[in-house]
């Protein structure tokens, strides 16, 4: 619409300047017509003068036959025919004049006839003839109708005046409306777009006061949502501690009882080697009885079902404990504060390849470390991410194939990107999920290990307001991809507590 | 011990009681134990009807406490032991399941004398109490009063 009304503005200008220029030239030729009539009024007098004067001159001649007046009427009589012409040649396109100048012409021949013929007369000494002949033209229409013809050019030429007066007033009239319309047009335009452009900044003010507003909101749900999820993380983690707690709580009873429950098996089953005993000796009195009792036979298998029972469930428990201590540990680590240091990254991984020195050389592993970016961040859990992934790359190498292990940084828009690279085993694709899951390990199980390491790393890189993704295919090595940012805060995702 | 002390047991699991009384006992320790299983109960023992503590007064004391009581918090009683003016003196043994490093500190800060963990491995469950128990038989328990 400002596009529509700026070229309708321009449009209206050019048409306003177009007119101006054509209604001023109107004005200007008007004018010039004007002039031009004025000039052929002054032209015919000067005619009509010049007659006057050649007959004035004849006359005077006719009395005196002074050489002056001669000369005074020839030399009027020369100007006569040229003015006539000029005057022909100005009133050329009017046929009302173009009638005229024929009519006076003709008279004029007529006159400049009887002006010839007097001065014959007179030359020749004839003063009556030509006294005469002046009196015929001057009772002669010839005198009368160049008079005539004379008024009758100048009325008409004073018609034309006010008529072309008239043109020329109102071709002015038209050039100063048409300016003005125009120029009102023009202002009319810039006030409609100024009223436009002001509109439309209004609202572009109201649009942004609006999303201000919107934003606000968002950064409060934001933060809602944030503060929620905080909470719901936190009453996960209160609820681990305070399940593990509770559940260790029976498991010493559990483990008590059953050591009790040993040593009475202990005491029973040498109670009952005692009564076997007695009884065989009371059989046979011969049997030494300094030997030790000895369980025989069916009392025996018993006592060995007993140790069996017993150590299952010692096993169990043992497990179940290392469980349960994972668990606290985890919810133990989920409420650590972070305290954020600078961390020269080289000499971390550094640090962690020369403790895990031991095991890189019986799987003959070779460790490279590409430069790495610095990050600020929480050293100890950096320590425990990246301690966990290089151990599990040499402790799942392919066995009898020499390990390498490469350990790659870079940044990228505010976080740092590490990926350790190894040629072991590989994971499944469908384990990819599975390997991060608590308690949950995939692959052959022939290694120790309960299943924590890489939840415990994902929690940790979570905290630390990162991700980690593995690539890897069966027996093809696997990649570890942790994405950190490059400068941790407190105000970062999960920043608990 | 030379000297008549009563040990109170506050401890809410009583197959955790029977295991400590009997492994404090098999260390030779034959005093007498006052076992109670929740905190009110103990509370109201230890600072007798009147709140003051003054019941106890010339008698020794030693208190074996856990944490996790279902009606208080064995902080809490800890606390109110180690204010009573009475009982200010009277060694306190924290022993729980819980090993949080806070805790821990939280309870030497409130006074507590010995915090011990009770471990699932059940010898080094009997191990520890047995050498609470050769403690006992050694430390000189001030009796409570002012």
């Amino acid at each position: 619409l400002q596009i529509l009304l700026l070229t309708a503005g321009f449009l209206v200008l050019v048409a306003v300047s177009a007119a101006c220029v054509v209604f001023v030239n109107k004005a200007r030729e008007d004018s010039g017509w004007v002039v031009h009539t004025v000039e052929v009024e002054n032209q015919t007098n000067a005619l009509l003068l010049e007659i006057r004067r050649a007959e004035s001159a004849a006359r005077g001649y006719l009395l005196t036959s002074g050489p002056e007046f001669l000369r005074d009427h020839e030399d009027a009589v020369a100007q006569i025919l040229p003015d006539l012409d000029k005057l022909a040649r100005m009133v050329g396109d009017d046929p009302v004049q173009r009638e005229n100048i024929r009519k006076i012409r003709t008279a004029i021949n007529t006159r400049l006839g009887q002006f010839v013929q007097e001065m014959q007369f007179v030359k020749q000494g004839e003063q009556d003839k030509a006294t005469a002949l002046v009196r015929e033209a001057a009772a002669g229409d010839t005198n009368t109708t160049i008079g005539n013809v004379g008024t009758a050019m100048r009325e008409e030429e004073a018609r034309l005046l006010v008529l072309r007066t008239a043109n020329a007033d109102r071709s002015q009239t038209m050039a100063s409306t048409v300016t003005l319309a125009g120029s009102g047009l023009v202002i009319a335009l810039a006030g409609i777009s100024i009223f436009l452009v002001r509109r439309e900044s209004q609202a572009r003010d109201a649009a942004e006061s609006r999303l201000r507003d919107n934003n606000v909101n968002l950064e409060a749900t934001v933060d809602e949502r944030t503060a929620d999820l905080r909470e719901a993380n936190e009453e996960i983690q209160r609820f681990a501690y305070i399940v593990s707690h509770d559940l260790r709580s029976p498991l010493v009873n559990i483990m008590g009882f059953t050591s009790e429950l040993e040593e009475l098996r202990d005491s029973i089953f040498q109670r009952i080697a005692a009564l076997g005993h007695a009884v065989a000796a009371a059989a046979v009195p011969v049997v030494p009885v300094d030997a030790e009792p000895t369980l025989q036979g069916e009392d025996k298998q018993l006592s060995e079902d007993f140790t069996e029972a017993l150590g299952f469930i010692k096993s169990s428990i043992a497990k179940m404990d290392r469980l349960i201590s994972a668990i606290l540990n985890l919810t133990r680590e989920g409420k650590r504060e972070f305290d954020p240091v600078r961390i020269d990254m080289r000499e971390l991984i550094e640090a962690i390849v020369s403790t895990l020195a031991h095991q890189a050389d019986e799987a003959k592993a070779e460790i490279r470390i590409a430069p790495l970016p610095d990050l600020v961040s929480d050293r100890l859990a950096l320590e425990q991410i990246f301690s966990n992934i290089i151990d599990n790359a040499i402790k799942y190498l392919k066995p009898g194939v020499p390990g390498e292990i490469a350990i790659r940084g870079r940044t990228r828009l505010g976080f740092a990107v590490f990926e350790i690279t190894d040629n072991g085993r590989g994971i499944d694709p469908k384990d990819h999920q599975r390997i991060f899951d608590l308690f949950r390990r995939a692959g052959t199980q022939d290694k120790p290990g309960q299943g924590i390491g890489l939840a415990h790393v994902r929690a940790l890189v979570r905290r630390l307001g990162g991700t980690m993704s593995v690539s890897s295919e069966l027996n093809q090595g696997s990649t570890f991809t942790i994405t950190l940012p490059v400068h941790w805060n407190a105000n970062n995702r999960n920043a608990d507590s | 011990m030379t000297t008549p002390v009563t040990i109170v047991m506050i401890e809410d699991d009583e197959g955790h009681a029977r295991l400590i009384e009997r492994n404090i006992r098999r260390s030779g320790v034959n005093n007498e134990i006052m076992p109670f299983t929740d905190g009110t109960s103990a509370v109201n023992y230890l600072l007798g009807k009147d709140g003051s503590g003054l019941a106890h007064k010339g008698h020794a004391l030693l208190i074996l406490l856990d944490l996790n009581l279902p009606d208080m918090s064995g902080i809490e009683i800890l606390r109110q032991v180690k204010e009573n003016k009475y009982l200010k003196s009277t060694p306190v043994v924290v022993l729980t399941t819980t090993d949080d490093s806070q805790e821990i500190k939280r309870c030497y800060e409130l006074g507590c004398n010995v915090y011990i963990t009770k471990p699932v491995n059940y010898e080094s469950f009997a191990h520890a109490i047995r050498q609470l128990g050769l403690f006992f038989s050694v430390i000189q328990v001030p009796p409570a009063a002012s």
